[in-house]
């Protein structure tokens, strides 16, 4: 595949639209509108934007679970059309939900068995997705009692079981606490050090700055902006400058310097703070 | 839009394609007797909403059988116009079921008839029309029994217990236990049938139960009943007396007896 | 990655197991033993009545249950289905594995029709039970009674109650009510895959149903041709039996319970209109749901 000069990308969007027709006398609904992105392979692609913007609607169409009202999407050069296409695509949806009544490894053999995975291959890889995503030990227990974190990973242990080339994750912190976004978060850095693709969507800016080679801002059905995202954040004609200890002396000789100059100027001083994340974080870790 | 078409046309195609099928099917399980036509509309009426719902909905035989848990009970209660309407709601649901036009025949042209003709409350005219009239009810009920069920032994039996019984008709009785024989291939009846000529008042049928009797005698059946007819028959037909049967009991031949 | 197989046996079993076992949550063995005691009661509640009407009641009141249970479970438990995949989201997860459509729908109406297969093979089996009980005991009762003592008194008493007694033709009755919520499941699962509420399905296909039981007389009174009087009821009579399956097909209960025999040609009968139906309904549904939006 390297020796192709245009490799085959695992996520091509082509001028995707996507309309919702809607009842009689109400107005159609237009989602997405000539929406085209590219997720190399290999790399962390994240899809942000506020609710409503048409993230999940764009992934539904990458999945094949809706069909593009014009564009066409496809994974690995298959069109999401074709079942086929969706043998290298692991999926996490949002929130997700499984039957109540399967405990977590007969979850993963369910799914294991629908990806034509079977006997003790498949439950090999559903212990090891179990420890992977740290619930080992609620894996003999019913899905019913679990919580909202342990749901996702488990969402992302099924997504994982069939060794697929591509994973999509839909909002995969969404409601969880931090500490289990955490967990997630280094699940995904994970994936990339593996040479997985991924393509997720957030609408938590500072979670996808953390893990995603490039993002693609959407809001309204369209793309807004897209790009590497250091290249994205970065505000160029800024420089910072963080100090310890610094006595007054030296911030009041620092400031002279600055005015001495006549060309730069100082746009503000004081104590960095930490993200409130982090904050939240060392709060709940700290041992009584 | 287009895959609702497509839906809509494969289901209008099943859907013509189905008709001669379900005729065929249809044909086929009634020639079999395991399908009975519809319940007729009327029935609705008398069944309520609900029940004739029911009825509809494959559950005909259990209504059935409800409507004569309550003819059952109406029977308890001495209500003999209830009995009869209930054993008609049931033998209309299930036409087929031949117990249950012996029973509502039996309940009208015994029960009835005897209940009405005891009544010592009424006057003996009103008492003999009523009795009568019962009696004539479980008839009719036979009849239409037997435009359904025309090979049932069974109600045969029941129709030719009744001339016999009921309304003193030797001869209809005698056609009737012919009838049994024919669908039952029981010998017995035909004796029965023989019996039934006998009694009658035309020589016509002295013959055909003479013919019957002798052939049955000369099949080594020879029940004391049986000789006792014959040698009356003789005698009321005039048979030469070569022809005749034996004066004196002739002992069945070893190996074939036949019992009744 | 495992290489993916254009149709899959394994992948439909494994959806059919996962939907038995849903559906099993659902409380559905409380309505196995209900049914298991109202068979007893049955069979013992009327000693007033000959023996003849007591069996035939037993059977009567065996086979109302048994088809109540299979129109309900059929009806409701298919409708329920999709909807719950949906909420639940494990419809998401669930297609965007490599699985066609059409073998998640197959998996669901396989998955249902175990159910209910198996519960009228179980309720089969108790009612077969009571009846053989009730009718030796019945002809114990009887021979007593009666004191019939010659072989040949007692071989007539059997034949009497051995007609209202436990026959093959009883198990072909059960065939039949199978088929018959067959047929009704595939029909709500079609009708599942557009509706827009589970409410909805299960009205719908509720009403359907109790068209289907008198589609015959609907479909006699159109293929009768003649008259063209009433061309608007002739119309309206013909799109009726176009759309409505004939549920009154296997309504052969009625006179199986009255001993009548259920022979080869009858069984075929029954079992190609149902695979007739079954057919047309699952490709109906999977043009409805190949393409739905989820």
């Amino acid at each position: 595949m390297s020796t192709a000069p245009e490799p085959t990308p695992a996520v091509a969007v082509e001028n995707l639209s996507k309309v919702f027709k809607a009842g009689l006398g109400k107005r159609a609904f237009v989602a997405v509108r000539d929406l085209s992105l590219t997720v190399r392979e290999g790399e962390v692609y994240g899809l942000i934007g506020p609710n409503g913007c048409g993230k999940s609607t764009t992934m539904k169409t990458v999945l094949g679970l809706l069909a593009p009202t014009r564009g066409r999407t496809a994974i690995f050069g298959r069109s999401s059309t074709e079942v086929a296409s969706r043998q290298a695509v692991g999926f996490l949806p949002e929130n997700p939900y499984f039957y109540k009544h399967l405990n977590g490894l007969e979850t993963l053999l369910f799914y294991g068995r629908l990806c034509g995975l079977a006997g003790a291959e498949l439950r090999d890889r559903a212990r090891e997705m179990l420890s992977l995503t740290g619930l080992e030990d609620a894996a003999d227990r019913r899905v019913a009692g679990y919580s909202k974190g342990m749901l996702q990973r488990l969402g992302l242990a099924q997504a994982l079981l069939h060794r697929p080339r591509l994973v999509v994750l839909d909002e995969p912190t969404a409601g969880v606490d931090p500490a289990g976004s955490r967990k997630i978060r280094d699940l995904i850095l994970g994936f990339r050090e593996q040479g997985l693709t991924v393509l997720v969507t957030s609408h938590l800016l500072e979670q996808m700055q953390e893990v995603c080679d490039r993002v693609g801002i959407m809001a309204h059905g369209r793309m807004m902006r897209e790009g590497r995202v250091d290249e994205l954040i970065a505000v160029e004609n800024q420089t910072e400058l963080v100090l310890r200890d610094a006595s007054p002396e030296l911030l009041a000789g620092i400031r002279e310097l600055v005015e001495r100059d006549g060309r730069a100027a100082l746009v503000r001083s004081g104590q960095p703070r930490t993200t409130l994340e982090s904050l939240f974080l060392e709060a709940t870790e700290e041992k009584p | 839009m287009k895959r609702r078409l497509q839906a809509l046309s494969v289901l209008l195609l099943l859907g013509l394609v189905k008709l001669p099928v379900e005729q065929t099917a249809t044909a086929t399980l009634r020639e079999a007797r395991l399908l009975t036509a519809m319940p007729d509309f009327g029935l609705r009426d008398q069944l309520g909403q609900m029940s004739f719902a029911a009825a509809l909905g494959g559950l005909r035989s259990l209504v059935a059988s409800f409507t004569y848990l309550r003819a059952y009970n109406a029977w308890e209660n001495v209500n003999w116009a209830m009995v009869d309407s209930l054993f008609q709601i049931t033998t209309r649901l299930q036409p087929r079921y031949e117990h249950y036009w012996d029973e509502a025949a039996w309940h009208m042209a015994y029960n009835a008839a005897s209940y009405y003709l005891n009544d010592e409350t009424l006057n003996p005219a009103v008492r003999g029309k009523l009795f009568h009239e019962h009696i004539r009810r479980g008839h009719d009920i036979l009849q239409e029994g037997l435009r359904v069920l025309p090979e049932d032994p069974r109600l045969w039996n029941s129709l030719a217990e009744l001339y016999e019984r009921r309304t003193y008709e030797p001869a209809r009785a005698a056609e009737c236990y012919l009838k049994v024989a024919e669908f039952t291939g029981n010998a017995r009846f035909l004796r029965f049938a023989g019996y039934q000529f006998a009694q009658s008042a035309d020589r016509a049928f002295w013959q055909r139960g003479y013919d019957l009797l002798r052939a049955a005698y000369d099949k080594n059946q020879r029940p004391p009943t049986l000789i006792n007819t014959l040698k009356d028959l003789e005698k009321k037909l005039e048979v030469p007396a070569e022809r005749r049967i034996p004066e004196s009991y002739v002992p069945v031949p070893s190996g074939a007896a036949v019992p009744g | 990655m495992t290489s993916y197989r254009a149709f899959s046996p394994a992948r439909i079993w494994t959806l059919a197991t996962a939907t038995v076992t849903q559906l099993l949550r659902m409380k559905i063995l409380i309505f196995l033993l209900a049914f298991c005691a109202l068979v007893v009661a049955a069979g013992f509640a009327f000693p007033v009545l000959n023996p003849e009407q007591q069996l035939k009641l037993l059977k009567d009141v065996s086979f109302g249950a048994l088809q109540v249970f299979s129109l309900v479970i059929a009806i409701v438990a298919t409708a329920l289905l999709l909807p719950r995949d949906l909420e639940d989201r494990t419809l998401y997860t669930i297609l965007s594995k490599p699985v066609p459509r059409h073998e998640y729908l197959l998996g669901k109406l396989l998955g249902v029709l175990l159910l209910i297969g198996a519960g009228l093979l179980l309720m089969d089996l108790a009612f077969s039970a009571v009846l053989w009980l009730r009718e030796k005991l019945l002809l114990a009762q009887i021979i007593q009674a009666l004191e019939a003592k010659t072989p040949e008194a007692v071989a007539q008493l059997q034949e009497i109650v051995g007609k209202q007694g436990l026959n093959w033709g009883l198990h072909l009755g059960v065939l039949a009510v199978f088929w018959k919520a067959a047929v009704v499941a595939a029909l709500a699962l079609m009708i599942s895959c557009f509706a827009s509420s589970t409410l909805f399905t299960v009205v719908v296909t509720f009403c359907v149903v109790i068209i289907g039981h008198g589609q015959g007389l609907i479909r006699e009174y159109f293929l009768q041709g003649g008259t063209l009087a009433e061309p608007v009821k002739k119309l309206l009579s013909a799109l009726l039996a176009i759309v409505t399956p004939d549920l009154g097909v296997f309504d052969v209960v009625d006179n199986v319970i009255n001993g009548e025999a259920v022979g080869l040609g009858a069984a075929l009968a029954m079992s190609g209109t149902a695979l007739l139906y079954l057919t047309g309904y699952a490709v109906v549904s999977h043009l409805l749901f190949v393409e739905k939006e989820l």
